[in-house]
């Protein structure tokens, strides 16, 4: 103990002997740290996983059920078509399966009320199941036929109530009658992969939730992505939208082991080659089945900005790293003759070590708090020049520890080469220079 | 040649002032071999550099060919030093990482001679101290003898009127030390004036003419022994 | 000064050398990248939009009730709004239509000419459904043709007329005459200048226009206003007022002028090259910091080399371009590298994002930049090493 606090005074008094060469390694690998922090932690955020548990075994099935020869590339429309949801839902082999999409509302509890906007989903019984969300109180619809019933979150549920008791509560959404039969908790999926179709999945999960039959019924179109392959006209979604190729919903299915996997596939091309030979279907045949965990990746939708950036700022860490050990190597040759004293007084290679962890300790407490200073001011830079991004941005403890043990390797590193240069180069040597 | 007349050369520091020189008055005629002796911190040192304009003086003038070194431009003195005056120090003070014959070069280069011309000033500067053959080594592949023949090539390669040496021995056993005196001895007889501080007797006998410094004065008894003439 | 010397005092300082060199050709290579995508960017920014973009004023708005999204009830809110809307000083025309211009995405289809489905099938061309001032607003040029006066639903059996910009016409009909032709979307009536429609279209130059009530208004809708250049500011900020006294039930979602909806467009763009900016100016900075401590550290450590040349002749210019000459022989040895480097770097970047490739004259501007840095971070440690004595030969240290 005695010894240790011995080798943090040494430690200090060699940073006050030349203090800026010391500051400015500080600032150099804490800018490096910073900087590269900063983008890191969009990077982790926007490529984790939000439900490791499942996330290969839930699907996105796609199909080339279009009207007309597929032109170019022939590739899987990536929304699917009311028509073909229900032709991809007849199997009965997933364990749980939801069509959806979202859609704008304006919601209040009377028609006195200034109406508030809402981003709805539409979907179905299973939503909830697929991707664990948490139910706070009230029961989620038995079935995906149409009711005039939503589910809604908790905060939406206090910011309009006051409470969370709001099971059984009527609501009229777009001035219908509605009434809430569940609520659910906070939950924030993130990114919210089931839309990563159409690269929404960077935004907040939505708060209220309709079936998608009523949705159908009301014509509520979709905010996101809607393509239409014949001449369905997409407003009458209650009516035309069901039969014809209008093209803007997702479907999710959980298929939980690789043998329902497996029928899953066989299914889709049996029913691709039933299509076909009804004359619904193009020659040429493609299904598609990407599990969640790759279906950003598929869709093309990472972001090229954050893993460019990611790229530079990793090579600016590496320059700052060569730069802090090019000036601590300064440093520590200029205290080369009193190491050089040290081991002709008979101090061990391993002492000197000892000194040199300490060191690395000391720089690595004060490289880490200036690194998190400008990592904060990084991110809220990147929050202001990308503010789509901004979901993303926060810290966590895996992200702390990780920087944390980023800055004790490259305080390690900066340290490396200069002690051994310095404790373990030829004694008589450094005496004579 | 060199004509110094009340010069004096005071080192002032935050503690201390000493006076390095005072009211020295020499004259040295062309071709002659002075030794300058006197005890250790007598000031001996300091003339020479005083001498070879690496340190300006604080009273009297100095005279080089006849015009003062008062008053020049760094620009001046340099180009002075560097085409009438050659050094030799105690330590060599070669540069270590150059060869033997870019070490030799680099004055010349200052000067601004064409390639070949130093070319064959330094392969004549190396074969005038017996060094020929080993113009591309290094300083440290060297014994101490054969450096400072190196760096007596260095300071005669630009041809100076003055060669500057302090304790050229110093660093030397007595054998190498009589090979590096021979070598003086033959360039003062070819022609060049030569100031060199000694400790040792014999060495100092063998100058034409031998000054004194005690103190930073010129000791009353200037010794000169005809004999040491031949 | 001998660059064979200079190389050798290089190579006895091997490692601090070689991280000198690796942090320049770094350095280098993150400087020519991101001015290179600096100037992508720029030049997107300047690119023509065939509009006035600092003086048309963009709503984008949304009837909150059911009842006001559907005609009657949203042709008598549409003409209440424009209505107010014209009487406002300052305001030269307005019209209303089912998107701005400037966009990502947004409303669009196919677009070819009947008959010639095959050659001549362009997927996505954005379709706009407006008021017939849209034309003055927007600043279009009638180029042939005649421009439709009255709104046409899109639902009547009879065809809407259909406008086309010139580069879409130009693209579907060639050198024939567009007017009268029938495509899969009308007949075509006029044909206008070109401006800039959506980011994600086929060209951001084609658009379709069509004299029609509003299609749907799920997504909302915009208003576009032509201000008197001066009166910009006052209008802009009487709008959301004005327009909530014409009917409270609506969200107004942004009133923007064109030229920031043009910025929003590149934002992402913007966003990497300002982040690349700093980033590069902290490096250099950092690279600076380097051939400080660099060069101050070799004068320390060189003071008696530097007496023994200064004994030997060399005047203080001398030292101090020795000084500098070994900076700027790293620089270029670095920048050799860098280059490397650079276009390693480029190739990365091109996988990830869209970036153009490395300019020869940028490699030589961003290089004299560096050689400036450099020169400006020895300039110091080598103006002291100047004012070593050449006594400092005699001494021994
Ligand atoms: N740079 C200096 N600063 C202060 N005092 C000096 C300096 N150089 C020499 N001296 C002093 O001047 C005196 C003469 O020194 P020096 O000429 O080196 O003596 P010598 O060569 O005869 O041994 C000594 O007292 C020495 O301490
Ligand atoms: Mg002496």
């Amino acid at each position: 103990m005695e010894q240790l606090q011995y080798y943090f005074k040494i430690s200090l008094i060699s940073i006050k002997r030349a203090p800026l060469p010391y500051l400015l390694t500080v600032l150099i690998l804490s800018l490096g740290l910073g900087m590269f922090f900063a983008n890191a932690t969009f990077y982790y955020r926007l490529n984790s996983d939000p439900l490791p548990q499942k996330s290969d075994k839930l699907f996105f099935p796609m199909m080339l059920l279009v009207p007309g020869d597929c032109d170019s590339g022939c590739e899987p429309p990536p929304v699917l078509s009311y028509s073909n949801v229900q032709k991809l839902g007849s199997s009965g082999i997933p364990t749980a399966q939801a069509a959806m999409y979202s859609s704008d509302s304006y919601v209040r509890l009377d028609s006195k009320q200034q109406p508030l906007p809402v981003r709805l989903r539409l979907t179905q019984r299973d939503f909830f199941q697929l991707f664990d969300v948490p139910v706070l109180a009230g029961s989620i619809w038995p079935d995906n036929s149409a009711r005039y019933e939503v589910v809604i979150g908790k905060q939406l549920a206090e910011k309009l109530y006051g409470t969370a008791d709001v099971v059984g509560k009527s609501l009229l959404v777009d001035d219908r009658h509605f009434t809430i039969s569940a609520v659910i908790n906070p939950w924030q999926m993130l990114p919210r992969l089931y839309d990563a179709n159409n690269g929404s999945h960077i935004s907040e999960t939505e708060q209220l939730f309709m079936p998608l039959e009523t949705a159908y019924d009301l014509n509520y179109m979709s905010a996101t992505m809607s393509r239409t392959m014949d001449d369905t006209d997409y407003r009458q979604l209650a009516t035309q939208g069901r039969t014809g190729a209008l093209h803007q919903l997702q479907f999710w299915v959980q298929l939980d082991t690789p043998a329902q996997q497996k029928a899953y596939k066989d299914f889709m091309l049996q029913l691709a080659q039933s299509e076909q030979a009804a004359g619904r279907h193009p020659v040429h045949i493609n299904n598609q089945l990407p599990a969640l965990r790759d279906i950003v990746r598929y869709f093309g939708r990472e972001s090229g900005d954050v893993k460019a950036y990611a790229l530079v700022t990793l090579l600016f860490l590496v320059v700052c790293i060569f730069n802090a050990s090019h000036l601590s190597l300064n440093r520590y040759i200029s205290n080369q003759y009193e190491f050089s004293l040290r081991r002709a007084l008979g101090a061990s290679r391993w002492q000197l070590q000892q000194q040199l962890l300490v060191d690395v300790v000391v720089l690595t407490c004060v490289t880490l708090v200036f690194a998190l200073l400008i990592g904060a001011a990084s991110i809220q830079l990147m929050n202001y020049l990308w503010p789509f991004n901004r979901l993303f941005a926060s810290w966590d403890l895996s992200l702390l520890s990780a920087l944390l043990l980023l800055s004790l390797f490259c305080s390690y590193l900066v340290t490396l080469y200069p002690s051994l240069r310095a404790s373990f180069g030829a004694l008589n040597q450094q005496l004579k220079e | 040649m060199i004509e110094l007349t009340g010069l004096s050369k005071i080192f002032r520091t935050e503690l201390v002032e000493t006076h390095a020189l005072r009211d020295i008055s020499i004259r040295v005629n062309e071709g002659e071999f002075v030794a300058l002796t006197g005890p250790s911190g007598s000031g001996k040192s300091t003339l020479l550099n005083v001498l070879g304009t690496l340190e300006n003086f604080d009273q009297g003038d100095y005279l080089l060919d006849g015009k003062s070194v008062k008053g020049l431009s760094d620009r001046e003195l340099s180009t002075l030093r560097n085409e009438k005056i050659g050094f030799i120090f105690q330590g060599f003070n070669l540069i270590k990482d150059y060869s033997l014959f870019d070490n030799i070069e680099l004055p010349l280069r200052y000067r601004g001679f064409k390639p070949a011309e130093r070319k064959r000033r330094v392969e004549h500067a190396l074969e005038t101290v017996g060094l020929a053959a080993r113009r591309n080594y290094h300083p440290s592949q060297l014994s101490g003898g054969q450096q400072q023949r190196v760096a007596i090539a260095r300071a005669i390669a630009g041809s100076p009127r003055v060669l500057l040496a302090d304790e050229p021995t110093g660093n030397l056993d007595s054998l190498m030390a009589r090979q590096v005196m021979e070598l003086l001895d033959q360039i003062n007889r070819d022609g060049c004036t030569i100031l060199m501080v000694t400790h040792d007797p014999d060495q100092a006998r063998r100058a034409s003419r031998q000054i004194q410094i005690i103190d930073g004065q010129l000791s009353d008894a200037v010794l000169y022994d005809p004999l040491a003439v031949a | 000064m001998s660059v064979r010397l200079m190389i050798k005092t290089m190579l006895r300082r091997k490692v601090v050398t070689a991280l000198l060199l690796v942090q320049l050709a770094l350095t280098l290579a993150l400087i020519l990248n991101s001015m290179v995508l600096a100037k992508q960017t720029h030049e997107r920014l300047q690119e023509p939009t065939g509009l006035d973009l600092a003086n048309t004023l963009l709503v984008q708005i949304k009837p909150t009730t059911p009842t006001l999204r559907l005609y009657p009830a949203l042709g008598e809110l549409l003409e209440r709004q424009l209505g107010a809307i014209r009487q406002l000083p300052g305001v030269v025309a307005a019209a209303y239509t089912n998107q701005s211009p400037l966009l990502q995405g947004g409303n669009n289809g196919s677009l070819y000419k009947v008959g010639n489905e095959e050659r001549n099938n362009l997927s996505t061309v954005p379709q706009y459904y407006a008021s017939a001032d849209i034309f003055q607003v927007l600043g279009l040029e009638l180029k042939s043709g005649q421009l439709p006066q009255i709104p046409q639903s899109f639902d009547s059996d009879s065809s809407t007329p259909l406008v086309l910009t010139e580069s879409v016409a130009q693209k579907i009909f060639g050198s024939d005459n567009p007017i009268g032709q029938a495509t899969n979307q009308g007949n075509v009536a006029a044909v206008v200048s070109d401006f800039y429609g959506q980011r994600s279209a086929d060209m951001v130059m084609y658009n379709t226009i069509r004299i029609a009530p509003l299609y749907g208004v799920d997504w909302g809708y915009s208003l576009l206003l032509r201000v008197e250049p001066q009166q910009v500011v006052s209008v802009r900020s009487q709008l959301d007022n004005l327009l909530r006294q014409v009917d409270s039930n609506i969200e107004i979602f942004h009133i923007r002028t064109l030229q920031e909806q043009h910025q929003r467009l590149y934002n992402t763009e913007y966003g990497l090259s300002v982040l690349l900016a700093l980033l590069s100016a902290l490096m250099l900075l950092v690279t600076m910091i380097s051939g400080y401590s660099n060069a101050h550290f070799h004068v320390l450590k060189s003071q008696k080399e530097i007496g023994i040349k200064r004994a030997l002749g060399a005047n203080k210019v001398t030292i101090l371009l020795e000084l500098l000459a070994e900076g700027w022989l790293c620089t270029l040895l670095g920048g050799l590298l860098g280059v490397v480097a650079a276009v390693l770097l480029n190739q990365a970047l091109a996988l990830v994002i869209s970036i153009p490739v490395l300019s020869g004259w940028l490699v030589v501007f961003t290089l004299l930049l560096l050689l400036l840095c450099v020169t400006l971070a020895t300039w110091y440690p080598a103006r002291i090493a100047t004012r070593i004595s050449p006594a400092t030969a005699t001494k021994t240290l």
